[in-house]
């Protein structure tokens, strides 16, 4: 008996030892080929952005020197110049800046202030009709941008709002996602606290401003960073109602560097990182804002 | 608990944002169904009555049935893509290991790039002679791709340019999905002996039902009527293989500033996706118990 015990000890040791050796085998292969995923999705997120950084520092008759074949000297600047750069501001890139900022702000002032006191209405009241316009309101933002663009242009035009401020942001400052968000946020928002206050005597303006706003600060910053790359992305809307130089938007601006007969292609990469660095300074440090404010319209929604 | 009281307040509350609502997306919308009936230019004065004429005309109009077809494959090919891909990369990007936040914060940049810019960089990375996609074929012996420059490329290469934003943009919705999976009902599974596949497929993927519904959706309006890659890169050639319905209708109305047909097709396309999104939802509902 002592023989066979011995002998059973013996296999089960080797048995346990291979089991364990091979699950570590599979758990570093499993680990590599996860790591190996990650850096191709990241290759293939930065290839484009590295490509264009290089070439809007090298000048425009070297841009493609090493990109066919691919080296990977195609990454880094080819004889390093601020030309492209100079470039674009000469044609007008500042002035589009300005432009933009300034909607862009806009856009997240007014267009928040209205979407707040939207959502404050549907989240902390109750009132006749209320489902009802708030249905209204969620099919009318169904209703994308670019289906109602032309009588939109039409109507802007009519009112005299052509190359205007006005005619850029007013028809987009009631925001869909934003009014969302709020309502969201205020469903959830202490009810006896605007009770006290309202006992108090006070306004409902006065409520909203001075209790309501200070202690909203999450969805204020998820809406405004939705508001603000919504306004600073816009495009067509811009290119229908003010297409003038004057009036002209970062998003247009990109598009400039390219005529009929040949494209700057330095040039138009420097305007594209231009365009693009900015919304992405902004919303890097507040990045789990933007991240809620999109994927809470989804998961409630 | 909310506040009851016959109150004016929160109608005035409402009050600038459905004004706006009411003059700027509800007036426009009742707008086009109107001119769909009348004959416009954008440039004549005088518009009259046509009854159906205008549906009549796009509905026998081959171009229009032929955008239409494009635009169906484009979708057929690209929705699912894109669905399916950010699936995978949400999966992908919820694991816990060591840095995968900082991979987080690469896969998601695309999203704070402009529409405008994703396509500049795409097409430029897409150009022939030099563009970096055909030199790194080159780098295994592939030759050059001509892409946006014929017809049976064209419209395959704007899935790829809309790829780069969409995925991670939709990949967001599926990740903040699966990080509200608690992670004692996947432990259980665990324990109940569930391997990784099976706990995915019928535990994970049915608590996403929710976010997957929506991801649909949003994807399936977003590309139905997908239009700045078009206006940017190809103006619907070459030879209307990119000429998507939302490009079509542009083109009709602005380009040619036939406003009725225009209206009349923007109906039409408003009834198709109507149609498409109530098909998801029977499609969806009927196993939500």
């Amino acid at each position: 008996m002592a023989l066979i015990e011995k002998n059973n000890t013996g296999l089960d040791r080797t048995n346990t030892d291979f089991l364990r050796k091979k699950k570590i085998f599979e758990m570093v292969v499993n680990r590599t080929v996860v790591y190996l995923i990650l850096v191709l999705l990241a290759v293939i997120t930065l290839l484009p952005l590295l490509w264009a950084i290089a070439a809007s520092f090298t000048p425009l008759d070297k841009v493609f020197e090493y990109t066919y074949p691919f080296q990977f000297r195609a990454l880094l600047p080819n004889d390093f110049t601020w030309e492209a750069y100079q470039n674009v501001f000469e044609a007008g890139m500042g002035n589009a800046i300005k432009n933009s900022l300034i909607l862009a702000f806009a856009s997240v002032f007014f267009g928040g202030l209205i979407s707040a006191l939207a959502g404050f209405a549907f989240g902390s009241f109750d009132f006749k009709g209320k489902n009802l316009i708030f249905a209204i309101v969620v099919i009318t933002f169904m209703i994308p941008t670019d289906i109602i663009a032309i009588p939109s242009y039409m109507l802007v035009r009519r009112l005299g709002w052509l190359n205007s401020y006005a005619g850029l942001i007013v028809p987009s400052l009631a925001h869909g996602m934003a009014i969302f968000l709020f309502t969201q946020f205020f469903k959830g928002f202490p009810k006896e606290l605007l009770e006290a206050a309202r006992v108090d005597g006070a306004s409902w303006l006065r409520i909203f401003l001075s209790i309501v706003l200070p202690n909203s600060k999450p969805v204020i910053i998820s809406a405004a960073l939705l508001l603000f790359v919504g306004q600073w992305a816009s495009f067509f809307w811009p290119l229908l109602v003010a297409p003038t130089p004057e009036m002209r938007v970062v998003q247009m601006a990109v598009a400039m560097a390219q005529t009929e007969y040949r494209v700057l292609w330095n040039e138009l990469m420097a305007s594209s990182l231009i365009a693009a660095i900015i919304p992405i300074l902004i919303i890097m440090p507040f990045q789990r804002y933007y991240i809620e404010g999109i994927s809470g319209t989804g998961l409630k929604g | 608990m909310k506040i009851k009281k016959k109150n004016i307040a929160p109608y005035l509350l409402l009050l600038p944002a459905l004004a706006l609502l009411l003059v700027f997306r509800i007036y426009p919308m009742v707008s086009t169904i109107i001119e769909s009936f009348y004959t416009n230019n954008l440039t004549a004065d005088a518009r009259e009555f046509v009854g159906l004429a205008n549906f009549n005309r796009v509905l026998s109009d081959p171009i229009f049935w032929k955008s239409l077809k494009v635009t169906l494959v484009f979708n057929l090919i690209n929705i699912p893509t894109q669905v399916g891909l950010a699936l995978v990369v949400a999966v992908i990007l919820n694991m816990r290991t060591r840095g995968i936040s900082i991979f987080r914060s690469i896969v998601m940049l695309p999203i704070a790039v402009s529409p405008v810019v994703s396509t500049t960089l795409w097409k430029t990375m897409m150009d022939y002679n030099a563009g970096v996609i055909n030199g790194l074929l080159a780098l295994v012996d592939v030759s050059r791709q001509e892409f946006f420059l014929v017809k049976e490329q064209a419209l395959w290469s704007i899935v790829i340019v809309t790829a780069w934003k969409g995925i991670p943009y939709m990949m967001i919705f599926f990740l903040a999905g699966l990080q509200e999976i608690p992670v004692a009902v996947l432990e259980a599974a665990k324990i109940d002996g569930a391997n990784a596949w099976q706990s995915f497929f019928r535990v994970t993927l049915p608590l996403l039902k929710r976010v997957f519904a929506f991801v649909l959706v949003t994807d399936t309006i977003l590309n139905l009527i997908l239009f700045a890659p078009i206006w940017l890169i190809t103006k619907g050639g070459p030879q209307l293989s990119t000429n998507l319905i939302m490009y079509e209708t542009y083109r009709r109305g602005m380009v040619y500033g036939d406003l009725g047909a225009s209206s009349a097709m923007l109906i039409v396309v408003i009834l198709i996706v109507a149609i498409v999104l109530g098909l998801q939802f029977l499609a969806l509902r009927s196993d939500d118990v």
